[in-house]
């Protein structure tokens, strides 16, 4: 009985902070009002989950760029992959009065809610990687898939003379950067003679992408090069080269350019080519530091990706345009 | 006695209808319907070459190795879900002491093999000592072997790619240890890997169906009171078989960091579901007491080439996982039809 009454409490209260209010507050034209100067800002960063070396990465950049201020405290905390917690998180950052929030959602729809509330109650919100629905927020940055993998192609294309048999290893095609990478890559390869003879899901893992490429070492004696989603992929794949002898024949190219992953199999010869998709951390505390002195700030900034080759590697990569 | 004169009256036809209906014979089934669909889809003749048959071997060892280790579990009516977890803490250790520390392979295999028998041994002493339920006991080994894989390695994969305190990466050869797992022997024919999931085996096998320790673990899948009653070490018995499964995990992470060049903290996630599917498939009851090892490797390469062989077609992933259900569940409802 006890036990009844608790749950019907507990369903009643739900209800009331469902329902209670409808989301339309009216929002305010400015919440990010100035703000006097404080001797240390607090920044709430949730990451939506940990898993990916990228995003580890991505914590490891936000953590180096906030190092040198040391005004700023990042409070980090981790999703695991579960929406409704990284909600929680924002909501927790409210209550605790950070002054600025950045979040790298898991996805668009569920956080759009909490993060409209958090930038109405007069927090900025900086939105990294992943967007959220509407405009309530200060600022979203990420960089462009489609571009990217429209870059890869436009180089695959220069590099095999404008023809040749490549294997695309994609990327989990029901998300996102899956769909762009192949999309902006078709883009970038369009009107020349190369023909995708082999593609496989890997989904994003590299025992799966050493699988699919044996699959196509057996199937197909003429392969020029390898267009993998992600480094891993693509050094997956030379691994499958490598144990049929056919490594040298094969190029390899790839995603990402961490500096422990692609960037490394570049300049040890691995791989062909790698294109930086970028994490955003530095540019985010950038961003930070503008808004809590008051300065304006762009409502989106697209971030610019660098390649590296085994001649540009030492140097750090190249700008792409 | 009418039994015998009816078989002999069946004649040769007879025999195989009969052991058609046997648990092997049902398992060899399933096996020989998934080699027929690559005869059917040879993909351009990709199937009749041997390269995809060696390589269908090596793909399919790793789970092999944890599906050997989760059979003498299975055996004794429990289950081991920490096998892909435990997997990825060995492999991430293996890799650390390889190639970060330059270990020799002397020294970091039974350091990593150490770390396997561990996490099994817990296992085995929640669910055998403790009498914790073994699916709650590995679960809880699973959550706990991949935080410390995770911690282990700070999160990010272990690679040839060390990072010097200043920031700075420093790039290290690949060990000899893990070439010497990833490469081919007997006139490059058989995967080294393949050759350790079949010493892995073949010591299961001999445990399990030779050995006094063997008849005790179906004992106790059979009736765990009764093994009791009857004066079997039921305690020692199974904490054995979940030492046993964490040190075949260990093996198959020892495989993975080879084959990978890396210790990924994530690697194996979901293997010991792969695994499992493979025990049952071969048609091990997983209440314990029935199957083996033999049904087991049936499993593995039914399993094993049925991926290669949607692989080599490029058939789209939700086919593919389609498909997979559908065959497990076709085998394992044929299975039960035959009690």
């Amino acid at each position: 009985m006890k036990r009844m009454v608790c749950l019907a409490g507990l369903v009643a209260g739900w209800m009331v902070a469902g329902c209670g209010k409808p989301v339309e507050q009216a929002a305010p034209a400015t919440p990010a009002a100035p703000r006097a100067a404080k001797a240390t800002y607090t920044i709430g960063m949730s990451q939506c989950n940990l898993g990916e070396p990228w995003r580890v990465q991505m914590n490891a950049d936000i953590k180096a760029a906030a190092e040198p201020h040391p005004e700023l405290k990042v409070v980090f905390k981790d999703a695991q992959n579960d929406t409704l917690r990284q909600r929680a998180h924002v909501e927790e950052f409210v209550s605790a009065g950070v002054d600025l929030i950045i979040i790298s959602p898991k996805e668009a729809q569920p956080l759009t809610e909490p993060v409209a509330k958090a930038y109405q109650s007069g927090i900025p919100v900086i939105v990294l990687d992943r967007a959220v629905l509407g405009d309530q927020y200060t600022c979203f940055i990420a960089a462009d898939n489609r571009k990217i993998g429209k870059a890869a192609g436009e180089w695959i294309k220069q590099a095999l003379g404008g023809k040749g048999k490549v294997v695309e290893l994609k990327g989990l095609m029901t998300s996102t950067p899956g769909q762009d990478r192949h999309a902006g890559f078709l883009e970038g390869i369009a009107g020349s003679g190369i023909e995708v003879v082999f593609e496989a899901d890997m989904k994003w893992l590299e025992p799966d992408a050493r699988k699919e490429m044996e699959s196509a070492l057996a199937r197909f004696d003429a392969i020029d090069l390898v267009y993998a989603h992600n480094d891993p992929g693509a050094h997956g794949a030379y691994l499958a080269a490598k144990a049929a002898g056919r490594d040298s024949s094969i190029r390899f190219v790839g995603i990402d350019a961490l500096p422990q992953e692609g960037v490394a199999y570049v300049a040890q010869g691995i791989l062909a080519a790698s294109f930086q998709y970028p994490t955003g951390g530095q540019e985010a505390i950038a961003t930070a530091l503008q808004i809590l002195k008051g300065e304006p700030v762009p409502k989106q900034i697209v971030l610019g990706s660098r390649l590296f080759t085994k001649a540009s590697v030492a140097a750090g990569g190249e700008d792409l345009p | 006695m009418t039994d015998d004169r009816d078989t002999a009256a069946m004649g040769f036809a007879g025999r195989v209808f009969r052991w058609l209906g046997s648990p092997t014979g049902r398992a060899c089934l399933a096996l020989a319907l998934v080699l027929l669909v690559g005869f059917v889809f040879h993909a351009d003749g990709a199937f009749y070459k041997a390269g995809t048959h060696r390589d269908a071997l090596r793909q399919t060892s790793v789970y092999g190795i944890l599906a050997a280790g989760m059979t003498l579990v299975i055996v004794t009516g429990g289950i081991d879900l920490a096998v892909g977890s435990v997997l990825a803490l060995v492999s991430v250790c293996f890799a650390t002491l390889t190639i970060h520390w330059g270990w020799s392979a002397w020294a970091a295999v039974p350091l990593a093999l150490l770390i396997g028998a561990l996490c099994g041994g817990a296992s085995g002493l929640a669910v055998a000592s403790w009498r914790v339920q073994p699916f709650i006991a590995t679960l809880a080994m699973m959550a706990l072997a991949r935080g410390l894989a995770k911690y282990a390695s700070g999160g990010m994969k272990v690679s040839t790619a060390v990072q010097e305190v200043d920031g700075a990466y420093r790039y290290v050869a690949v060990p000899a240890v893990f070439r010497a797992i990833d490469t081919r022997i007997l006139g490059d024919n058989v995967p080294v890997v393949t050759a350790i999931f079949a010493v892995c085996f073949g010591l299961a096998w001999l445990a399990l169906a030779r050995h006094r320790w063997g008849r005790q673990l179906y004992a106790i899948g059979g009736n765990e009171e009764a093994a009791r009653l009857s004066g079997l070490p039921v305690v020692g018995a199974k904490f054995a078989a979940y030492v046993a499964s964490g040190l075949f995990a260990a093996v198959a992470g020892i495989c993975q960091a080879a084959q990978e060049q890396q210790g990924d903290p994530e690697a194996g996630a979901g293997y010991e579901l792969l695994a499992i599917a493979m025990v049952v498939v071969g048609g091990t009851s997983l209440m314990g007491g029935r199957g083996g090892l033999g049904l087991t490797l049936i499993g593995i390469l039914t399993i094993g080439y049925l991926e290669k062989i949607l692989s080599i077609n490029a058939v789209p992933e939700a086919g593919r996982l389609m498909l997979t259900g559908v065959i497990i569940l076709a085998a394992v409802l044929t299975q039960k039809r035959g009690r």
